[in-house]
């Protein structure tokens, strides 16, 4: 063991050569829209987790999936190995046989938007349920309330949008939707860690929640995400999904948990058929490993001061580009919320004068990094073209997202400097300056 | 089921209730997950490493109420190697290690329901009757059944629940000469039992105990026409 606290101190020592005293360069490094954010815990949380050579999920995922869970106020957390897998597995949950009749089936229909990540649509189709778009808002990016209300057909069964770029969605209206039509809610919470609506929690309010840890976001293991829930009956499924589909619930290297591993009736299959190799669902192997989880663990402890960070940068980015909103649409927090942002979305009025590509083309080249909205309207996109699906009136909006919208970061790697240099970067392009 | 969790524990009291049977209370050095009646955890007596795999261990229903966060409580009866480890190694101030919750072995408290346990299978609804002592909405129908009178270790704690009227407790005693108003002589059997159930077919049955005490009320059940929909087993196997 010497040997070992020999080797986590000199990663300790790695780490302040390899990555400390980094001091931001404005003449030749990238004002990035997101990244990692880390110190030496990070590091000697994967050195440690390598030594124990477990490599599949164990303690640190342990360690994670309950803290993670505590912070949520929620009972279950299911890691697993990105937020897209996270949304694949919580959509294809609620398919389940063991649901009964509450669950989706073929053709049901799931409302969402088409202004995001094609990951919160791409489970509803892959799981043979039928989207239903509505449009969303300019300066929120969140769905239009009153859109939700006109959606609903007598098909309906579910509500799966994002929390687009940390903005929470209409809850309220959501919820109370849910609530008269028996629909399920789930939240894609990727974007919008530590975001809160009506001082409560994003990923708290729905059936079930995504979150992502890709570098990306408000905490990151590399890849890595996670599903929550509170509702215990829904997360046994959604580890069996994350699982192969088996019915067994034994964390790797575990066996007989249940203690009936020999003894239980299932389908068709001889009685005491192994229960580790018996299948309650269509399912996939979507797990972390611990090495994964063992920076979750050390990012998690920083969440709080991350969000911070984040939200300071939004504001003080806010208050630099205001002079600029005749031209700019200034992003704006959802009614009752209080965003951790994921990034600072901006769309180019029609009449600016310039265009989205004219403005993130000069900041590029000034060395700050852009980003669309995502797909803008996932609608126009190859692989979207020709779906089964359902526009609920237009999609004008969305369509101006496509066109018109992008953000920079407010990342907590984003310090004043670099702020300044947005602001300024800004300013000569409204003054003129091209090229 | 919440996210199990691997606790340590230190031994509390340990109860000798005589014949080999004794009931354990472990503290654990952090809040133990949130629990439903009926669950059950694993307890290793060995060094746990978490860098590592757990060790060997056994399944215990959990006795303790799931309000309790600070506390567990478990009985078990000697019967092979693991069990007699326990007897000997468990002794107040040991630490060992649990890890919980497990198990969907939960009741129904929205029907009328039958419990039958045998032995220390009784250990299974401790968890569940705890919070019927008082009240409940539905009636609850407790056979319970054990070689002695003195095995039956969950009597004074049935007897506390007679507030509940909704409750009614029935005794089989397979080794005695002379029986109370509200026992039974012999064996858990369904015969006797369902002479004590109006509309059998109506009700749902939860069996905790011996394998073979499973087996044979399972099959008996299932002959007087209850449907296996109907029988919830706490098998271990």
């Amino acid at each position: 063991m010497d040997i070992r606290k020999e080797i986590l101190e000199l990663t300790r020592k790695y780490y302040k050569e390899k990555f400390g005293g980094y001091a931001y360069d404005p003449q030749k490094d990238l004002v990035h829209y997101a990244g990692r954010v880390f110190d030496e815990r990070e590091l000697v949380n994967l050195i440690d987790s390598s030594l124990d050579f477990f490599l599949t999920a164990n303690r640190y995922a342990e360690e994670f999936e309950n803290n993670f869970a505590e912070y949520l106020g929620l009972s279950n957390a299911i890691l697993v190995n990105s937020g897209s897998s996270a949304n694949l597995v919580a959509l294809s949950s609620l398919t389940s046989k063991k649901l009964g009749e509450r669950r989706l089936k073929p053709g049901d229909e799931v409302i969402t938007v088409a202004a995001g990540f094609p990951t919160t649509v791409a489970p509803i189709i892959q799981n043979q349920l039928v989207p239903v778009f509505i449009d969303v808002n300019l300066g929120d990016y969140t769905y239009i309330s009153e859109r939700l209300a006109e959606s609903i057909s007598p098909k309906t069964r579910a509500i799966f949008m994002a929390h687009t770029l940390g903005n929470p969605f209409d809850l309220d209206s959501a919820l109370q939707l849910a609530n008269t039509h028996d629909l399920w809610l789930i939240e894609d919470n990727c974007d919008a860690l530590g975001s809160r609506y009506n001082d409560k929690l994003t990923g708290t309010f729905g059936h079930l929640a995504t979150s992502s840890f890709y570098p990306a976001h408000h905490i990151t293991m590399g890849e890595g995400g996670c599903v929550v829930t509170n509702d215990d009956e829904i997360a046994m499924i959604a580890r069996s999904f994350r699982d192969w589909g088996r019915d067994c619930y034994c964390s790797g290297g575990e066996s007989n948990t249940c203690g009936k591993r020999f003894s239980q009736q299932f389908g068709t299959l001889p009685k005491g058929y192994d229960h580790k190799y018996v299948y309650s669902h269509i399912g996939y192997n979507l797990k972390v490993t611990d090495m994964q989880a063992a920076i979750g663990c050390a990012q998690l402890e920083k969440l709080n001061g991350f969000i911070e960070r984040r939200k300071e940068n939004f504001a003080q980015l806010w208050d630099l580009l205001s002079p600029f909103q005749d031209r700019l649409i200034l992003p704006k927090a959802t009614k009752n919320s209080d965003p951790a942002w994921f990034a600072f979305p901006i769309t180019v009025r029609n009449d600016a004068g310039f265009s989205r590509n004219q403005i993130t083309q000069f900041l590029e080249s000034n060395r700050i990094e852009t980003r669309n909205l995502f797909s803008g309207n996932l609608l126009r996109h190859p692989a979207f073209e020709g779906i089964n699906c359902r526009v609920v009136g237009d999609l004008l909006n969305t369509d101006v997202i496509m066109n018109n919208t992008f953000f920079i970061g407010v990342y907590p790697g984003i310090k004043i400097d670099q702020i300044e240099k947005i602001a300024d970067v800004f300013t000569r392009f409204m003054g003129g300056e091209r090229g | 089921m919440p996210n199990p969790q691997k606790i340590p524990c230190v031994v509390g009291k340990v109860c000798s209730h005589g014949h080999q049977v004794y009931t354990v209370e472990l503290i654990p050095t952090r809040p133990i997950p949130r629990f439903y009646s009926g669950q059950f955890l694993h307890l290793a007596l060995d060094v746990y490493d978490p860098s590592s795999f757990w060790p060997e261990s056994r399944v215990f229903s959990i006795e303790s109420s799931p309000s309790e966060r600070d506390r567990l409580k478990i009985t078990y009866s000697v019967i092979g190697k693991f069990t007699t480890r326990m007897e000997s190694e468990l002794t107040p101030g040991k630490q060992v290690w649990v890890k919980m919750p497990y198990g969907n072995f939960f009741i129904d408290s929205k029907s009328p329901v039958v419990l039958i346990a045998g032995g220390t299978g009784i250990t299974a609804f401790a968890s569940f009757l705890e919070n019927c002592k008082e009240s409940s909405e539905n009636k609850i129908l407790v056979f319970y059944g054990a070689k002695e009178r003195s095995l039956l270790l969950y009597r004074d704690f049935l007897n506390e629940s007679k507030k509940n009227k909704n409750m009614q407790t029935y005794y089989f005693i397979e080794n005695d000469e002379k029986y109370l108003e509200d026992e039974i002589p012999g064996q858990l059997s369904v015969e006797e039992i369902f002479k004590r159930i109006e509309a059998p077919s109506l009700q749902k049955y939860y069996l905790s105990g011996p394998p073979l005490m499973l087996k044979y009320l399972t099959n008996g059940l299932q002959e007087k026409g209850i449907s296996l929909e109907s029988i919830n087993i706490d098998a271990w196997g």
